[in-house]
Formats: C-alpha cells, sequence, structure tokens
C-alpha cells in the first residue's frame, strides 16, 4: 500500500504538541486512522515511583500544561483519601477557585484554536486577550500563569489574603461581559453554525459506547460530570449545573463548552464572596499506608482518572493515568471514517486535544498508487476554500 | 572587517524582521502556549518585526521547546539542519536547559544542547512572555554583533580563544 | 441517575467470577481470573447496568502483574474487576469487541508492562519510539536502562 509521509515542520504556532497519526485513505474519505503518541511520551509514570510525596507534585504538575491543576489536585486528593486526611474548607474553596479558572482560561483558549481551525482569526484574537484577564487573576493569586503550585498533600501552601480576593472579585465583571458575549455569538453567528454543524456527529450510544468523556461526550446528551456524579472540592455547595446538548456534533460542543464558561464564573464568584476562615493545610504524615485509590476529576477537558496504589513507603508505587484525550480517541477515530481528509482538523480540534494534532499526519491511499504528500496547514486551507461561503 | 552595501541591507532586515519557527519537542505545551501569548494582541511580538512561521526553510531563529524526546530528536536534527545560514537557536524554559522536571527519565535526551548547538536560554518554567521577549531581543543583538563581524564563526571563535585563555591562567580546569 | 449499587447486589451477581468486596465510597472491587473476564464484563454490562469503561489500569505487583478494569453507569458505581498475570507469560483475551474504548488502553499497556492481549486487532507500537527494543518493558518494576543498549534519539555528534 502505498504510504506518504509529511515532512515535519510546526505548522501555525497555534498548534501546540505534536501527534501522528496514520489516516488510510480512499481518494478523499477516510477509512481508518491510527494513532501514536510516542513524540511526547516523557515517562512520568516510573520516575513518579522514586519521588516522594512533596518532590512528585511538580513533575505530575507537568504532564500537562493546560490541565496542571487538575493532574495536582487529583493525586493530592487520591494521596489524602489514602492517608485518611481530613482537609480544611478553606483550602477546599481555594483549590476550586484556581480548578474553576483554569477550566475558563482552557476552553477560551479551546475557543480561540476552534475559530482559527476554521479561519475566524478574528475570534482568535479576541478569546486569547480576554484569557489575559484570568491569567491576571492565577498570576495574582499564585505566582504563576501556568503551573501554580499551590497543591501539596494536605491542603494548599498559599494563602489568599482580602486584597487578592477583592483584586479578583473586581475582575470577575469584565470577564462575565465577555462571556455573555460569547454565549449569545455562537447562537447567531453564522460562520460557526454553517461551518460546526453536522461535523464530527456522535449519537449518544455511540458516545457512551466509546467511552467519550468530557464536554465531547455532553454535547451528545451524556449527563456524565464528575463533579456531580462524585463531588469533591466545594462542587457539592456551589451552586451550578451540568451543560448539556443534543446536537452531537462540533457546534454542540462549541455550545457546552461556552455554557461551562457561564457556569464556572458563578462558581468562582461564590467561592471568591464564601471563602471561609480557617488553616489551609494539615500536616500530612511522611509515609502513606499501604492501599489503593481510583481518584477522579473533571479535566476541562474531560474525565481524568489517577490510579494510585501506595505500599507504607513516602512514594507512591504506582500511579497509572488516564487522561481524557486518550479516553476521546476512539470517538475520533470512529467519527472520522467516511468523512473527507480536509475536515480532519475541525473534528480533531472539537474534543479539544492536549495532543492537538500538527505536523505528521500519514495518508495511506487505498485506491490510487501513488504518494501525495499533504501537510496539516493544506488541509486546513482546503478545508477553508471548500467553505468559502461561510468566511466573515 | 567592512560589509558590502548589500551586505548591510541584509543584516539590517534580518534585524529588523527576523523570522521565527517554533518546535514542539515533547513538551508539556505550557511554553507553547505562552509563545502563542506573546504573539497575541495584549503581548504582541509582530510589533518588533517577528513573524512566526510554520516552514524552517523561511527562519532565522528556531525556539525549541521540551526536553528532546527520544523520538523528537532526530526530527529536531532535521529541521535545524533545513534552516539556512546564518541560524540562531533559543532553547526555552528549565526543559530546554537541562530537562527540567524531566532530568533522567527513560524515553528523554534532555538537552537541546546534546542534539543542536544552543544560543541563548531562557529560564523559566514556563517564562513569562516578557521574559520570552527579552530572550529573543537578546538572540537579536547577538545577531548584530556577529553580523558586524561577518558571521557566528567569529563569536565560536573567540569563545574557544577565551576559554583557553582561563585554562592557562589556572581559572578553568580542562 | 439511578440509586448506587449495593455490595451484595453485586456479590451475588458476581458470585460465578470471584469474590466482591468494597473498595471504598462508591467503588466495589471483584477480584477474578483470565480465563473468566469477558463473561464477567458482559454481566458488568448487563445485569448490572454499566454502560461505560473508565479505564484499564495496571501495575506489577512484583510476583505478578495485574490489570483492572474500571466500570460505571448511571447508578454512579465504580466496578473495579482485576485478574493477577504470571510475569514470564502474561497473556489475556482482548476485550476490544465488547468494550471499544478498551482496544487503545490495551496497546498502551502492552507497550509499558508487555501484556499480551490475545485477539487485539492491531498491538502496534503506541507511545516508544521505534527504535525501543523489543523485549524491554519500562513499567515493570525490575527494568532499568542497560548501559549499552539503544533506546533511541541521535548518534552522531551534534555539531
Amino acid at each position: 500500500m502505498p504510504e506518504v509521509i509529511i515532512p515535519i515542520g510546526p505548522q501555525h504556532p497555534a498548534l501546540k504538541e505534536p501527534v501522528n497519526f496514520r489516516v488510510i485513505a480512499d481518494g478523499e474519505k477516510i477509512v481508518r486512522i491510527e494513532l501514536d503518541l510516542s513524540y511526547n511520551h516523557r515517562g512520568i509514570e516510573k520516575a513518579a515511583e522514586q519521588r516522594n510525596f512533596i518532590r512528585v507534585l511538580p513533575l505530575l504538575e507537568r504532564v500537562c500544561g493546560i490541565c496542571s491543576h487538575s493532574h495536582a489536585t487529583v493525586f493530592a486528593k487520591g494521596v489524602e483519601q489514602l492517608m485518611q486526611l481530613e482537609v480544611p474548607p478553606r483550602a477546599q474553596y481555594i483549590r476550586t477557585i484556581i480548578a474553576e479558572l483554569e477550566r475558563i482560561h482552557s476552553h477560551l483558549l479551546w475557543l480561540g484554536v476552534a475559530a482559527h481551525e476554521i479561519g475566524f482569526n478574528t475570534l482568535f484574537m479576541w478569546t486569547w486577550r480576554d484569557r489575559e484577564a484570568v491569567q491576571d487573576i492565577l498570576e495574582e493569586m499564585s505566582g504563576n500563569r501556568v503551573h501554580y503550585g499551590m497543591n501539596e498533600v494536605g491542603g494548599v501552601r498559599r494563602d489568599l489574603n482580602p486584597s487578592q480576593v477583592k483584586a479578583a472579585l473586581s475582575r470577575l465583571p469584565h470577564l462575565e461581559e465577555r462571556i455573555a458575549k460569547y454565549v449569545e455569538m455562537v447562537e447567531r453567528q453564522k460562520t460557526m453554525l454553517v461551518r460546526f454543524r453536522d461535523v464530527g456527529k456522535l449519537t449518544k450510544d455511540e458516545a457512551l459506547k466509546y467511552g467519550t468523556v468530557g464536554p465531547t461526550a455532553r454535547a451528545s446528551g451524556v449527563d456524565y460530570d464528575v463533579r456531580k456524579d462524585d463531588p469533591y472540592l466545594v462542587y457539592a455547595d456551589a451552586p451550578w449545573n451540568v451543560v448539556t446538548d443534543t446536537n452531537g456534533d462540533v457546534y454542540g460542543r462549541t455550545r457546552v463548552r461556552i455554557g461551562e464558561l457561564a457556569e464556572s464564573i458563578k462558581i468562582v464568584r461564590f467561592c471568591l464572596e464564601n471563602l471561609p476562615a480557617g488553616n489551609i493545610r494539615v500536616n500530612a504524615p511522611k509515609t502513606a499506608p499501604k492501599g489503593e485509590v481510583l481518584s477522579r476529576y473533571e479535566a476541562p477537558r474531560g474525565e481524568l482518572v489517577h490510579f494510585i496504589r501506595t505500599n507504607g513507603t513516602d512514594r507512591v508505587e504506582r500511579v497509572d493515568i488516564r487522561t481524557p484525550t486518550l479516553a476521546n480517541w476512539t470517538s475520533v477515530a470512529v467519527g472520522l471514517v467516511n468523512q473527507n481528509l480536509a475536515d480532519i482538523p475541525v473534528i480533531v480540534a472539537a474534543i479539544d486535544p492536549c495532543l492537538s494534532c500538527t505536523s505528521r499526519l500519514t495518508v495511506v491511499d487505498n485506491g490510487k498508487r501513488k504518494t501525495t504528500v499533504v501537510s496539516f496547514d493544506e488541509l486546513r486551507r482546503k478545508n477553508l476554500s471548500n467553505n468559502e461561503e461561510a468566511r466573515p | 572587517m567592512a560589509a558590502s552595501l548589500s551586505q548591510r541591507l541584509v543584516n539590517w532586515a534580518r534585524q529588523k524582521s527576523p523570522w521565527i519557527t517554533i518546535f514542539n519537542s515533547g513538551a508539556c505545551n505550557a511554553c507553547d502556549i505562552e509563545i502563542i501569548a506573546c504573539l497575541m494582541p495584549h503581548f504582541d511580538l509582530e510589533r518588533f518585526g517577528i513573524l512566526a512561521r510554520g516552514s524552517p526553510r523561511h527562519a532565522d531563529i528556531l525556539i525549541v521547546t521540551g526536553p528532546v524526546t527520544l523520538k523528537q530528536a532526530s526530527r529536531l536534527r532535521r529541521v535545524w539542519e533545513q534552516i539556512p545560514d546564518p541560524k540562531y537557536v533559543i532553547a526555552m524554559g528549565a526543559c530546554g536547559a537541562d530537562g527540567g522536571v524531566f532530568h533522567g527519565l527513560y524515553h528523554v535526551m534532555q538537552r537541546v544542547e546534546d542534539v543542536i548547538p544552543v544560543d541563548v536560554y531562557i529560564a523559566g518554567c514556563p517564562p513569562r512572555p516578557d521574559e520570552i521577549i527579552n530572550g529573543v531581543v537578546t538572540c537579536l543583538d547577538l545577531l548584530a554583533k556577529d553580523a558586524q563581524h561577518g558571521g557566528k564563526k567569529w563569536r565560536e571563535m573567540r569563545e574557544v580563544e577565551i576559554t583557553e585563555m582561563d585554562i592557562k591562567k589556572g581559572e578553568l580546569t580542562p | 441517575m439511578t440509586d448506587r449499587l449495593a455490595l451484595d447486589f453485586v456479590a451475588a451477581a458476581m458470585r460465578d467470577y470471584g469474590p466482591a468486596g468494597q473498595a471504598g465510597p462508591g467503588r466495589i472491587r471483584i477480584a477474578t481470573t483470565p480465563d473468566k473476564i469477558q463473561e464477567a464484563i458482559r454481566v458488568c454490562q448487563g445485569a448490572l447496568q454499566c454502560d461505560r469503561l473508565i479505564t484499564i489500569s495496571s501495575a506489577d505487583n512484583g510476583t505478578t502483574l495485574e490489570l483492572i478494569y474500571h466500570l460505571t453507569g448511571p447508578h454512579r458505581t465504580i466496578l473495579s474487576l482485576s485478574i493477577s498475570l504470571p510475569r514470564d507469560a502474561p497473556k489475556t483475551p482482548t476485550l476490544s469487541d465488547i468494550l471499544p474504548p478498551a482496544g487503545i488502553y490495551e496497546r498502551q499497556i502492552h507497550d509499558l508492562l508487555g501484556i499480551v492481549f490475545l485477539g487485539h486487532p492491531g498491538l502496534k507500537r503506541i507511545v516508544l519510539n521505534e527504535e525501543w527494543p523489543e523485549n524491554e518493558f519500562p513499567l515493570r518494576k525490575d527494568w532499568k536502562p542497560g548501559p549499552d543498549t539503544w533506546y533511541g534519539g541521535i548518534r552522531e555528534g551534534r555539531t
């Protein structure tokens, strides 16, 4: 079978991580798609077995740059459950504030990248500019724009003083106004309605069968959300709703994410206004008793799972990380069958991959025996030209 | 050495409008997102004339993020070879310097320096956009200094000379 | 959302496959064997109404390798079915035909721990690079990088 390998070359900076998938195509239609994740494999799970509970958190935070607080929190939560520690309420509130701010900045990032995929670059610039407001709040609270380092086993490492809380609350109205604009836009903007409709459609049964998680699943009507199913942190007390949609296509996923933006702002406001007094941490023992826990968390992209096993020492025996993008991959592989090659950028961007497909794309053409070199950028340009009339 | 008019024009264009290309060698993405945030209206790298281009053949500066995973090492090398001279390499963050948190892991080469020669290191995990702009401007200063003396060879030979002098004086052990 | 499953109910449904025990709030653990795992999963999908696979966790216990399948459903209880495999020839039937997402988790476990999933449509490399030697499984407890083995990367010097 003739194979085509695309030369490397990072495309537009908007496409982040390199991942390779082999697309077996018959002319323009996709027959099968296979995944290769070795570009990013660093060996973190093995290294985590050799670091104690203090040193392992910065390593786990850096599994992913966008959901770094998610990884740190889910691990700390799991170990605290094994050690049977009662984390003070103030720490839970602070963790929730950072978690929801992370969700907001992640969804805004996604909105910009998805807009870029359909050629709507203005929206790309707007959303990333609004992200900066969120980054400012996070920097005031934690000292860094990414990789906040707020967590430790037993609580949080930094407290919020009243002036920080006031500064954060003062930035929220601007964000709420921008989010309301995006909510209105997704209902009315013709570009999005045309380009996202009926692309990458997943029915509710398919979403469940393929193990899809997160906004991708909720757009198909599946109402699983770890924050409601297995409440942790402050989600049982804060007033918020799970956002679902019935469209099941990329448009549905856009609506779910924008809806979640509005819900997250509500949670942040609730937590900031009702921050309880008290300690921010309890002293954690150096070693954890022998045990096993399955710790789950709703990261911006979906359900993140850490399976942690301890053996009585000061380090874990095993931490098995399952990221939401890996869970959603099966739905992409299935959802892309019989679609056009040119639709790949939009469909893959719609699951909000934390390994964004970029440079490497191998196209194997079943029918003609010739090699065609197709780069991701060309696919996107083809995508855009196929839909000329939708350009703003 | 006085440069010809055309050479001076080319040098001026390179300094005033360098084009960069970004290579992610297996990073956690935080550095890449900070670079993209640099290009967005808030920090706006493009007002300095810096354009981020996809193809290495058009670039002056290569920015490498991430500890180089074993899979990406040969590809990084190939991309670097495709960039026409004079080329400059910026290694971003703690990962670029010595692997960062990923030092010693089984699927990384750890140092960008082991794969391609590096000119500028930017510290941070991830570096802030202002620090990235500072790093790129430092690289441009290097570019200007090298251009005055006819190219990068001058700087590399100077480094060898300085090292040998320090060894003779006893300040550095060979 | 329906009511959480009670331990007795699950233990009764799974009694042909292995003992069930409460492993934490909302999680029930059942230890079974590789020859019964496919049937056990089918019972979970049927009588116990589990409609999605959360993940397949793997661990190296020293003497054996262990695989744990976590399933859940509208009742929000997590059922963890675990099997133990011998270290020298770990083989188990694949579950990718009855649980489609298992395909990708099994590929990853095969790469890192060396467990062979019989009947899997394509157990190719997914997380390790193509030059990684065939019989080295990094996540096993007794694995250390050999000083003379080539694992990938580049050989030639940098300039």
